[in-house]
């Protein structure tokens, strides 16, 4: 694993302290030996102390005391109101409320599906210097890699004129779309890899690594792979007969 | 009281902070301040017990904050450029000065969700989910809008500071 590929906006999320394991691991990693993505980082912190710094060595004065008797004031209002329609919730209130509930739930959906775009604007790659990324991943796009994805069972494998492809698993997303998670060894590297059915497989996530002399190595970009499908709000594997049906239907 | 007061006192700092990032006037951000605090305490028993009282807060000033501005648009006065004239900060040296100007004017060039983003994450240490919150944008649009901004300021910061400065003498 020699380089990652990220974009501004996953950088940012590192500098800010945003990104969870084992993502943010992989991104200090590669800080650690691509000077570009450190220097990045290192500029987003840079920025975010410079704004920091301004208001906060200009800006603290003293609350103003009209402001803290002000406020007082209409603490002491409200309990008084309170205190005496301790019973009259107004109906008003259910509405506030549930609307500021409402905004919470789908946060969590919104992280999920956050990470998963950014994961694919990123095209999500690490791997070595040598083979150009793009190449790459027009190699996981390629028709007979498309055409093994609407077909091949999970576990199976298939040899193709540019390298060996291997279904690991499938997944229906919480959107109920489809993703397979695969494999495509080709010469010294193995990429790992999600597609996700739209009107193709379209790749949505790669991580590329080196591959040592053992016929199968434990996938280095598979935590990343997790943890991307874990975001995704990926479902249990499926698996014979389910898989096979999803499959059939998602061809139609 | 006590406890109402006891929670809202300590995120009076930050609101004053980022009502005077907004506004550039001392006495109108105390006053929308002070709005936001009595919206608030009104609306007390229906804040979720659970919930950020922060991003809460936030959101209750910043809403208030586009309600006024949409009126005072509407009255046709123009805010931004006199409030940029008047950059007077207590207590700064001439050094600290010019980086505020400078900081303030570049955050004048973007667009209010952007300045607020970069307020609310890079100033009062909200998380991205919070400052979603608040602004009722999705967690991704909140990281493209900020990465952006950030890359907007940077850009100002070295290229136009020379400008800027010039346009001050």
């Amino acid at each position: 694993m020699s380089e990652l590929h990220l974009t501004d906006e996953v950088l940012m999320a590192f500098a800010d302290g945003e990104l969870d394991e084992p993502v943010a691991a992989a991104v200090a990693g590669a800080m650690a030996q691509n000077p570009t993505v450190a220097r990045k980082i290192v500029e987003f912190q840079q920025s975010r102390r410079l704004t920091r710094s301004v208001f906060a060595s200009n800006l603290a004065p003293d609350v103003p005391s009209e402001l803290r008797a002000a406020v007082a004031a209409q603490i002491e209002a409200y309990e008084a109101v309170s205190r005496a329609g301790e019973r009259q919730e107004p109906v008003q209130t259910q509405s506030i409320r549930s609307e500021w509930r409402s905004r919470a739930y789908p946060m969590k959906m919104a992280l999920a599906a956050s990470v998963a775009a950014v994961a694919v604007a990123a095209g999500y790659f690490i791997g070595q210097q040598s083979q150009p990324e793009a190449g790459r991943l027009a190699q996981l796009e390629d028709p007979l890699v498309r055409q093994e994805l609407g077909r091949l069972g999970s576990g199976s494998e298939v040899e193709l004129p540019f390298g060996r492809l291997r279904v690991i698993s499938t997944y229906r997303l919480a959107d109920q779309s489809l993703c397979r998670e695969f494999r495509l060894h080709s010469g010294s590297s193995a990429t790992d890899a999600v597609a996700c059915r739209a009107d193709e497989w379209d790749v949505t996530f790669a991580a590329a690594a080196p591959v040592s002399d053992a016929e199968y190595t434990p996938s280095s970009g598979g935590d990343l792979v997790d943890s991307y499908l874990g975001n995704l709000g990926a479902g249990p594997p499926l698996a014979g007969e389910a898989e096979a049906e999803a499959l059939a239907q998602s061809a139609r | 009281m006590d406890e109402i007061a006891s929670l809202l006192e300590p995120q009076i700092p930050a609101l004053r902070r980022y009502a005077w990032a907004l506004l550039r006037d001392r006495e109108a951000a105390d006053d929308l301040v002070q709005d936001t605090l009595e919206r608030a305490i009104g609306r007390w028993g229906q804040r979720r017990q659970e919930g950020d009282l922060r991003a809460w807060l936030f959101t209750i000033q910043r809403n208030l904050f586009l309600n006024g501005l949409r009126q005072r648009k509407a009255r046709g006065t123009h805010v931004g450029e006199e409030a940029l004239a008047d950059v007077q900060a207590p207590g700064t040296s001439p050094e600290s000065h010019a980086g505020l100007r400078d900081v303030l004017a570049g955050l004048d060039a973007l667009p209010e969700e952007q300045r607020s983003l970069l307020l609310l994450v890079g100033v009062e240490d909200l998380s991205y989910e919070q400052a979603a919150k608040v602004l009722g944008i999705p967690l991704g649009t909140v990281m493209s809008r900020l990465s952006r901004a950030r890359a907007r300021l940077r850009e100002f910061m070295e290229t136009g500071r020379g400008s800027a400065l010039r346009r001050v003498k």
